[in-house]
């Protein structure tokens, strides 16, 4: 069994659906990659993980089945287009909070149903979490050398002079230099990757066994991305630390994953070791995504083929392929029920994949 | 930070110049001017002259502008018209009273309404939060004068629990120090006068605390709903910090910044409350005193009290700005 099984997860805000019955594992100690486009569930996916989502009213997701039958009958395909309400209409960050279901197996516990003062002594402990904006995401007002020590002091017990050793050690291992004097400044006078250093420093502190990194790169320069990405990576490998990648970008998935997860709408659509996918992509979003990343083998006139149209806003995986709106090999069965996820190693949820492979 | 507080205080010593020389004009263009307070209606030409020569009123305008300042600094703001007394000696026997008084207030204030505005945040929109924010919007609604009045008869005169008026009880043998009379029965160890001072101190101190108790709870409330939606408290939670660790180092410490700035602009205000709650209560602050002056038209006194306000409002913002200071690191850095 892997570290981390995720099973069915779905997450609503509301009556809208983020996250549609999305499942995928981690191994211990290996890098797996989440990727899609902007709004397609990855971070919703996890911080779903780690309990941070602000609790819904009930446990149960409403099916976005009801919004569907209220609608008149005809091709599924055009309802599907003409979705009306869309997630980001029905008011984006929503106040209401988050009904999650599914499970969220971490070394035989499912976290989703821990207690929360139980979920809160695992949190930065067992497995931790490095977010995407390292500015907002480090408080403003206090030193940073506290903002690490905390951590240490909640789940390892280290307080004072040791703490601060130890901070400093951690300062030092993500290759910040004079960590000692690091420690008394502040988020505001570090620079971005230096920022995200820290932040990298605060999940590893604990020697976590799972870290997430949600777009961990996305806010920084091309160049301090690559060496962030370094960081990462030699973390894990030292440490044998299990990683989820998040990324909408291809090039970090090549450079760091081992296995990797294309989610589409709340699902995932195609899951393959890392290798195997960019060798034989099988769904045509994932082979959508791959056309559209410039290449340095193609001659440079070869124009990019872009992903027509946008994510559908409303997911609709019940009535069909929730990507047939943009496809183009799109043909009648994909709108006649949901697309199962077929294969183990190499898993692709499209029904035509045997006719495109 | 040195620099950041030198900078401070060079920027409130322009403004207090700018205030003197406000209060000076104002204080040349009042109809009639101090002398006709002075003189009998029927005076003559020379009498009023004679007046106005002794005053210093017939010398050049920046001569008397140069001497009104000079008057201030040494803290000579001549006589009151109606008792002949200094005023300065005045106010300083009525100030504690005031300064007090203001502090009790806002001690409620505060320790009330943070707590209370952080409960409304976080239970949003339950009927905690809709009774807390209705319960600050009366707040600011009833007059305190009227609540005053009220209180004095409910509290005071109907169930007898507290005193009616004055700072302490008739006759009590106090040691006085700072003229802060709670902090003197303490320090002097004269707790029974302490306590006594406290009795006083509370009903004119609620109704003064109502409209500071109000703007903290609806200010603090504004602030945690701020701050609680920020990356870096989704970080702290991320970490599995206990709660209260979460609410004190992470939510708080930034949600404090605009609430310290209006406990800053609210201890101003409180002045001007403060001469009626004190007028309900015969408190024998300077509120009286202001009462007094404004209705006998003693320019003189007026014009002491109003530099004395001034200088309480730069004082505590200077404060305000120094507590900004120290509570974010980024301002301190900012030249
Ligand atoms: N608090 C919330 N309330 C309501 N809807 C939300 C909330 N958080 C996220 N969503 C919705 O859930 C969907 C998935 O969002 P998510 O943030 O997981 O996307 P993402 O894949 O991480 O995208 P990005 O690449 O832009 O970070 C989006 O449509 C978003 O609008
Ligand atoms: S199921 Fe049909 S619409 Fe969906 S990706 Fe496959 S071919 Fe395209
Ligand atoms: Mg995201």
């Amino acid at each position: 069994m892997a570290l981390l099984e995720v099973e069915d997860l779905r997450v609503a805000f509301g009556a809208s659906t983020a996250v549609d019955g999305v499942s995928f594992s981690v191994p211990e100690g290996k890098v797996v990659g989440l990727v899609g486009e902007s709004g397609c569930g990855k971070s919703v996916t996890s911080l779903a993980i780690m309990g941070l989502l602000p609790k819904g009213r009930g446990r149960k997701a409403r099916q976005p089945v009801l919004a569907a039958a209220s609608e008149p009958v005809g091709s599924g395909l055009k309802a599907t287009a003409a979705a009306p309400q869309s997630i980001a209409a029905s008011g984006g960050r929503s106040r209401g909070g988050a009904d999650v279901n599914g499970r969220a197996v971490f070394d035989g516990t499912d976290l989703l149903s821990l207690a929360p003062a139980a979920m809160r002594r695992r949190r930065g402990k067992d497995l931790a979490m490095v977010f995407q904006d390292p500015l907002s995401s480090l408080n403003p007002v206090v030193p940073i050398g506290r903002q690490i020590t905390e951590v240490l002091e909640r789940h390892r017990g280290l307080k004072g002079d040791k703490a601060s050793k130890e901070a400093a050690n951690l300062l030092d291992r993500v290759g910040i230099p004079d960590p000692t004097r690091r420690l008394k400044e502040y988020p505001h006078q570090l620079s971005g990757g230096m920022r995200q250093r820290v932040l990298i420093a605060i999940a590893v502190a604990c020697a976590p066994r799972l870290l997430i990194a949600d777009e961990p790169t996305t806010a920084l320069d091309v160049t301090i991305q690559a060496q962030i990405l370094e960081l990462l990576k030699d973390l894990v490998e030292t440490e044998g630390t299990a990683l989820l990648m998040i990324t909408h970008d291809l090039g970090v998935v090549a450079g760091i994953c081992d296995e990797v997860n294309v989610l589409y709408s709340g699902r995932v659509v195609e899951s393959a070791p890392v290798r195997e996918l960019f060798a034989r992509p099988t769904h045509p979003y994932t082979i959508g995504l791959l056309g559209s990343i410039p290449r340095l083998d193609l001659p440079i006139h070869e124009p990019l083929t872009p992903i027509r149209g946008s994510i559908a806003d409303v997911i609709r995986w019940h009535d069909g392929c929730a990507f047939a709106p943009r496809c183009d090999r799109v043909a009648a069965p994909c709108v006649e029920g949901e697309p199962a996820l077929v294969g183990a190693v190499h898993a692709h949820r499209c029904v035509m994949a045997e006719e495109v492979a | 930070m040195l620099r950041y507080t030198v900078k401070r205080l060079l920027q409130l010593s322009v403004a207090l110049l700018g205030l003197s020389l406000l209060l000076f004009a104002w204080f040349k263009a009042l109809p009639g001017g101090p002398e006709n307070r002075l003189l009998p209606e029927n005076a003559t030409d020379r009498q009023r002259e004679a007046l106005r020569a002794a005053l210093g009123l017939d010398e050049p305008v920046w001569t008397q502008y140069g001497e009104f300042l000079g008057r201030i600094v040494r803290l000579d703001f001549g006589s009151s018209l109606s008792s002949g007394r200094p005023i300065a000696t005045e106010l300083a026997e009525r100030l504690p009273a005031t300064v007090e008084l203001s502090l009790a207030a806002m001690l409620i204030a505060v320790g009330l309404g943070i707590p209370l505005g952080y409960l409304a945040a976080k239970r949003r929109g339950t009927w905690i939060d809709f009774g807390t924010v209705s319960g600050s919007l009366l707040g600011t609604c009833i007059p305190i004068f009227f609540l005053a009045a009220m209180l004095k008869v409910v509290f005071a005169q109907e169930l007898g629990w507290l005193p009616t008026t004055f700072r302490l009880t008739a006759g009590a043998d106090f040691t006085e120090v700072t003229g802060l009379r709670v902090f003197d029965g303490i320090i002097t160890g004269e707790f029974d006068i302490a306590w006594d001072a406290v009795k006083h101190l509370i009903l004119p101190a609620i109704a003064l605390s109502s409209i500071p108790l109000a703007v903290i709870v609806r200010i603090t409330r504004a602030s945690v709903l701020d701050v609680v939606g920020e990356d870096y408290v989704r970080t702290a939670d991320a970490k599995g910090l206990k709660p209260s660790t979460v609410r004190g180092r992470h939510v708080m410490r930034n949600a404090m910044l605009p609430i310290a700035t209006i406990i800053g602009l609210l201890l101003g205000s409180l002045f001007a409350g403060a001469v009626l709650t004190e007028s309900v209560f015969a408190f024998g602050g300077i509120g009286s005193f202001v009462y007094q002056a404004t209705t006998e038209r003693d320019y003189p006194a007026l014009m002491g009290f109003i530099l004395v306000i001034a200088v309480f409002y730069v004082v505590i913002n200077l404060l305000v700005d120094l507590s900004y200071g120290l509570l974010d690191p980024r301002v301190r850095v900012r030249k």
